[in-house]
């Protein structure tokens, strides 16, 4: 499903190189819920935006899907994660001037389906994350956890097969962290493959199966059940 | 430093094709480590620097010659500006043959036009694919392309320095005034030029939806050497309403509302798309049915705008020139 082979990711020259990632390789079977644990800086937010093709890797290889998505060319990128690819950011990265049904929709502008049906799409997602009854609100005049849902309709609207979520739970409240984790259950008991980057201690141990990985200074450490 | 290089048009002329030679030779430059380098196989550090500057540097050739396709236009208008400096030269077609650097170059740059169009046009294919499989060739191509380019900046340079504004040049009337023997290729005439002109596009309709690709780019090329002496021998005539007046340029001024741009433009974007079809089919083996399109488009709407030309003029006049 998602195979990782000797990965690195160096930013910058000479004195100023930093290297973000080293000689990474792990495999992620299709279906399982994959945490990376680490704190600040350990590589794990960079090794999502490598799984999602938002960046490219400086050495080795990156498969999803049986797509080699390290060397995907941009143009192709950008239609690989519009078809796999569901990302939920630790910000949202939401457009704030649009409402809720609107930043749903957005994924799906260049997907050549009809209005109607991008408009059911849409419905179903945001019922799936429970954000409905705010379809048309503006998302400036949001909570955290609305926004949460927000970002997770619209990481869903595609139907991607893998969903990656960056620190999801980082402005969240308890009460909001653990509904996300229930919606993550949700998803993952339907069949989808998910990695997250986090360092919330809540995903330590997780209601469902799931496979803790620890990272550290670009590497990773202890794995553990 | 003669009048001719301190005016304007030149000035902005050579300083923009000199700011764009330099993108292009740093280009050529890194287009050579990469041919040196490239492996897509691989997923080394240097693989994978080499495809991301291989995306810049194929991103500043694409726009650059973008520019200078737009450069060619406005050299033409730089030419027919300089008539004014140069005694004798009442258009574009003095000045280009103020001395033996002129037609070289106006050639050189057609053909650069039609070999910087097929760079884009293999440019575009390899971005439609996930592994770069016209990387080496579009880099080699991109250096044959470059010596043309580099030869260019030279002529551009020989030229412009070697207009003399002191010798009176021939016009247009004189260059292209004589209708004899030698003046139309293959011995034609022009009622003989005429029937080529009009069967060569009703040919090339019908051949370039089904004809060999080869068959395909020498019939474009055939017609747009007979479509040029049909304007400039036929066609310009009624541009101009004068039958003494044979000149591919002065149709450029603004006295004819630029007409000539438009004229020239649909016939050369016309040719070149019907070669890059047969290019794109016969040796790449891709679909090209819109760019056909495109290009019957270009070249029936270049041929509707020579022909009302005539029609208007009978119409009005109730005679033929």
């Amino acid at each position: 499903m998602i195979r990782i082979e000797d990965v690195g990711k160096r930013f910058g020259e000479g004195e100023n190189l930093f290297e973000a990632l080293k000689s990474i390789t792990l495999e992620v079977e299709e279906g399982e819920c994959v945490i990376l644990s680490g704190i600040s800086g350990s590589g794990k937010s960079t090794l999502l935006s490598l799984i999602a093709a938002l960046d490219r890797p400086s050495s080795g290889k990156i498969v999803v899907e049986g797509e080699l998505v390290s060397k995907l060319p941009d143009l192709h990128a950008s239609a690989y994660r519009a078809k796999t690819i569901g990302v939920i950011f630790q910000h949202f990265n939401l457009i704030e001037s649009l409402s809720v049904e609107e930043n749903v929709i957005v994924p799906l502008i260049n997907s050549g389906l009809d209005m109607p049906a991008i408009r059911k799409m849409a419905e179903q997602s945001m019922q799936r994350a429970s954000i409905l009854h705010k379809a048309s609100q503006d998302v400036a005049s949001l909570s955290g956890g609305e926004k949460q849902r927000c970002a997770i309709a619209r990481a869903l609207v595609n139907d991607p097969k893998v969903i990656l979520c960056d620190e999801p739970t980082a402005n969240l409240d308890r009460e909001n962290s653990l509904r996300f984790i229930d919606t993550i259950q949700k998803l993952n008991q339907a069949g989808k493959t998910i990695v997250i980057a986090t360092h919330d201690p809540l995903f330590e141990a997780l209601p469902f199966e799931s496979r803790v990985i620890h990272m550290a200074d670009g590497m990773i450490g202890k794995h553990g059940e | 430093m003669n009048e001719i290089l301190l005016s304007s048009e030149v000035i902005v002329y050579l300083l923009s094709e000199a700011l764009l030679y330099l993108l292009l030779f740093i280009a050529a430059i890194a287009t050579l480590g990469i041919l040196k380098g490239w492996n897509f196989d691989r997923f080394t550090k240097r693989q994978f620097d080499l495809e991301n500057r291989s995306y810049l540097v194929m991103s500043i050739i694409f726009f650059v010659l973008g520019l200078k396709m737009l450069l060619l236009p406005y050299f033409a208008y730089t030419i027919d500006a300089l008539s004014l400096l140069v005694p004798g030269a009442m258009c574009a077609a003095g000045v280009i043959d103020a001395n033996d650097y002129g037609s070289p170059l106006l050639l050189l740059k057609i053909i650069i036009l039609f070999l910087s169009g097929l760079w884009l046009g293999i440019n575009r294919l390899d971005l439609e694919e996930k592994h770069y499989p016209y990387m080496k060739l579009k880099s080699w191509f991109y250096l044959l392309l470059f010596i043309l380019l580099s030869a260019e900046i030279v002529l551009d340079i020989l030229y412009f320095t070697h207009i003399e504004t002191t010798n009176p040049v021939s016009c247009c009337s004189v260059i292209f005034g004589e209708i004899g023997g030698n003046s139309l290729p293959l011995g034609l005439d022009i009622p003989k030029l005429l029937i080529l002109f009009y069967l060569l596009y009703a040919l090339l309709v019908l051949i370039v939806f089904t004809g060999h690709y080869l068959v395909r780019i020498a019939a474009s090329l055939f017609f747009a050497m007979i479509a040029y002496y049909s304007v400039v021998y036929f066609f310009g005539t009624y541009i101009y309403e004068l039958p003494t007046h044979r000149c591919p340029f002065c149709m450029m001024q603004a006295e004819y509302r630029y007409i000539g741009y438009l004229l020239w433009g649909l016939l050369f974007t016309g040719t070149f798309l019907a070669i890059e079809s047969a290019v794109m089919e016969g040796i790449f083996g891709r679909d090209a049915l819109k760019l056909k399109k495109i290009s019957i488009g270009f070249l029936t709407l270049f041929v509707l705008l020579c022909s009302s030309y005539v029609g208007l003029y009978y119409l009005k006049n109730g005679v033929l020139l």
